[in-house]
């Protein structure tokens, strides 16, 4: 690449990332410890009162719930998500390509659309119950849309991709002669898979998880179409605070919050694989 | 990105980091790398960005336009179109599904950027009180005579002069008679029966819902009082387990297509789907009900003042209102649109119902902060249950 253009993009994406990544992100972190008012967005008078009310078992109540959806969420992705990557990056290249193309496809339609999409779906006159009920395979219904099922539905389906892309790149690189050795040396096909292919996409495995958790924390959306806007989750809390509470402060710090509870979870698993490596090396 | 800049010169203009932070933004590049032909590029990056962030605005600021935000569904593009044909004024029009957004994006600039705005009615006393929109000149206005008495001196504008009443409407119980054919449903304290768990559908609106947890306890549904919130909370804490849904803006598909079954809506939306399902029924409660209105305003030093008066006063055209009532179904506040609506829209109990129900409405008025800090920590733990 020329190495002007190189550093247009370069600099075209840094920007982006400082504007509207950096830039607001530090703007939430100076209104968190600022003063809350009614007239106002903020006043300019230092506290940590925004913190402190973060201490209230309500908010500790949502932030309980969202983690649980999370982890669900999260685990349902690993679930579905592993085996699909692990075929695909198996694949003639042709027809890995198309795969993707259509992993991706959907994302051609805003995710609004989509849940809307699947309310359709899961109706009580929706497509799901019509083809059952007319398939005799039940006689009432299936009422899944406004339930937790629902949200946990569209919550998957949404996030799903976000899963099985970092888990692909890390098993298409994959040597497939690891295999064969374990093989080889004796070991069973479910010691393989435990010992040698799930340590190895391990970096995938949590990249994909990354992804999943937290969105799936603040996709307040999904909760509020397919969920009846009944169960809470941290985007709605933030969401609230900002738009109906009108308070900009307490909005403000419980996505700072949420941030550094990521970033930690991130730096633990960044810190341990560091150790490992170092283990690894002196081993050499 | 405007916004984020808006939002940063509001909320502490003086202090922390008005323009200073913009500025340092860009001088790291030019003290490290003063002329380098390398950084070319990245400088006419730079400055298409800035013409970029202020294109936006230029285009907002464009002479012969009106700028309009309003409730979605409540202004039919019809009257746009037809309201630009006539005048040659372009109207930019964008829309909200709730006051608290309106007013949070208000309080987010201090220049409006609005010409008309269109608040419910306890949001025009607010905004009055806090100076965010300004005095009519009914005058000025000579299709005003069009509008109903009743709707020109009501509580939340004593005046009358902060805003133009357009659509109201009352909210009430629907029930689908299909599904419960035999029920005796009368008040409000008749959703809290156990028969009707997990099945019903209320509004996804603190105020609506509270009126109702209000209304049951015999409380005023614009009490301000904290200790009667409280106990309006725990009222409709026991009715919780009976919620399948919260929601506001899809009601009329929700109840034509059978999702829900029973519970609050707003008239029209009834209206709109009992045309296509004449299953539902619409049930005004015996222990009283909220009207609201929803009234188009001016905010302080608007843009184009002169063409929101056009606007104002095309909207108060007796065939303007009558319009928005054939494509909406929300009742209108012009007494003349009567004339030019089909007799079954002015004959519906539902959209216009007789003397003897009105009276027992209340016109939905404005509650102070506390009130409202109390409110919105309830309804977050509501949610909760």
């Amino acid at each position: 690449m020329k190495p002007k253009l190189h550093y247009f993009s370069v600099g075209l994406i840094a920007t982006w990332l400082g504007v509207f990544g950096l830039l607001s992100f530090l703007l939430m972190v100076v209104i968190s410890f600022l003063q809350q008012d009614p007239d106002h967005i903020a006043l300019p008078y230092f506290t940590f009162q925004n913190y402190i009310d973060l201490l209230d078992p309500m908010f500790l109540k949502i932030f309980i719930k969202s983690f649980y959806v999370a982890i669900i969420v999260t685990g349902g992705c690993l679930i579905l998500g592993y085996p699909f990557a692990y075929i695909l990056s198996r694949l003639p290249e042709k027809l890995q390509n198309i795969s993707l193309l259509l992993l991706l496809l959907p994302f051609w339609t805003s995710s609004v659309v989509r849940s809307y999409a699947m309310m359709s779906l899961l109706k009580t006159k929706g497509l799901l119950n019509t083809l059952l009920l007319s398939m005799g395979i039940i006689h009432q219904p299936l009422q899944i849309l406004f339930t937790p099922t629902a949200v946990g539905i569209g919550l998957i389906y949404n996030l799903l991709p976000f899963m099985i892309l970092p888990i692909y790149v890390n098993l298409e690189r994959f040597d497939i002669a690891l295999i064969e050795a374990a093989r080889d040396l004796g070991a069973k096909w479910t010691t393989v898979f435990r010992k040698v292919i799930i340590p190895l996409s391990m970096p995938g495995i949590v990249g994909g998880a990354t992804l999943v958790f937290l969105p799936s924390m603040t996709l307040f959306f999904i909760s509020d179409l397919l969920g009846g806007a009944k169960s809470l989750l941290l985007g709605n809390l933030i969401e609230n605070q900002f738009l109906m509470a009108n308070n900009w402060p307490r909005g403000a710090a419980t996505s700072v919050l949420l941030t550094l509870i990521m970033g930690a979870g991130l730096l633990m698993y960044w810190k341990r694989t560091k150790n490992k490596e170092a283990e690894h090396e002196a081993f050499l | 990105m405007k916004y984020t800049f808006r939002a940063l010169n509001v909320g502490f203009v003086s202090c922390v980091c008005s323009q200073k932070s913009c500025i340092n933004l860009y001088t790291p590049f030019a003290r490290k790398f003063p002329a380098s032909p390398k950084f070319k590029s990245l400088w006419v990056y730079w400055l298409g960005l800035i013409l970029l962030s202020s294109f936006s605005t230029l285009a907002m600021a464009e002479s012969n336009v009106v700028n309009v935000y309003v409730w979605s569904q409540e202004l039919s593009p019809k009257i746009v179109e037809n309201f630009q044909k006539e005048t040659g004024i372009k109207v930019n029009y964008s829309t909200f599904d709730s006051n608290e957004v309106l007013y949070a994006k208000m309080k987010a600039s201090q220049q409006s950027q609005y010409d008309v705005i269109e608040p419910s009615s306890y949001y025009i006393t607010r905004m009055a009180r806090e100076g965010m929109i300004e005095k009519i000149d009914l005058k000025a206005l000579s299709n005003y005579h069009n509008l109903n008495p009743a709707f020109q001196h009501p509580e939340y504008d004593p005046g009358g002069e902060y805003s133009i009443p357009w659509v109201w409407g009352l909210t009430g119980i629907f029930v689908n008679r299909r599904y419960y054919p035999d029920d005796k449903i009368t008040a409000w304290r008749d959703l809290w029966s156990a028969r009707y768990h997990g099945a019903l559908l209320l509004l996804d609106d603190p105020r609506e819902v509270f009126n109702i947890g209000l209304l049951t306890l015999k409380y005023n549904p614009n009490d301000q009082n904290v200790s009667h919130l409280k106990e309006a909370y725990e009222n409709l804490v026991s009715l919780s387990p009976n919620v399948r849904v919260y929601n506001s803006s899809s009601v009329p598909s929700m109840l034509t297509d059978e999702d829900v079954a029973m519970g609050i809506a707003w008239g029209s939306d009834v209206y709109k789907a009992q045309v296509e399902n004449p299953n539902i029924e619409f049930i005004y409660p015996k222990e009283g009900f909220v009207i609201w209105v929803d009234a188009f305003a001016i905010p302080k030093n608007p843009p184009h003042r002169e063409n929101a008066y056009k606007f104002l006063n095309y909207i108060l055209k007796a065939q303007t209102a009558a319009l928005q009532v054939t494509e909406s179904y929300y009742p209108t506040a012009n007494k003349a649109a009567m004339a030019y609506l089909p007799k079954e829209i002015v004959d519906s109990e539902i959209l216009f119902p007789g003397p003897e129900t009105m009276k027992r409405g209340h016109f939905q008025s404005d509650i102070n902060d506390d009130a409202i800090e109390a409110l919105s920590r309830y309804w977050q733990l509501l949610k909760l249950q």
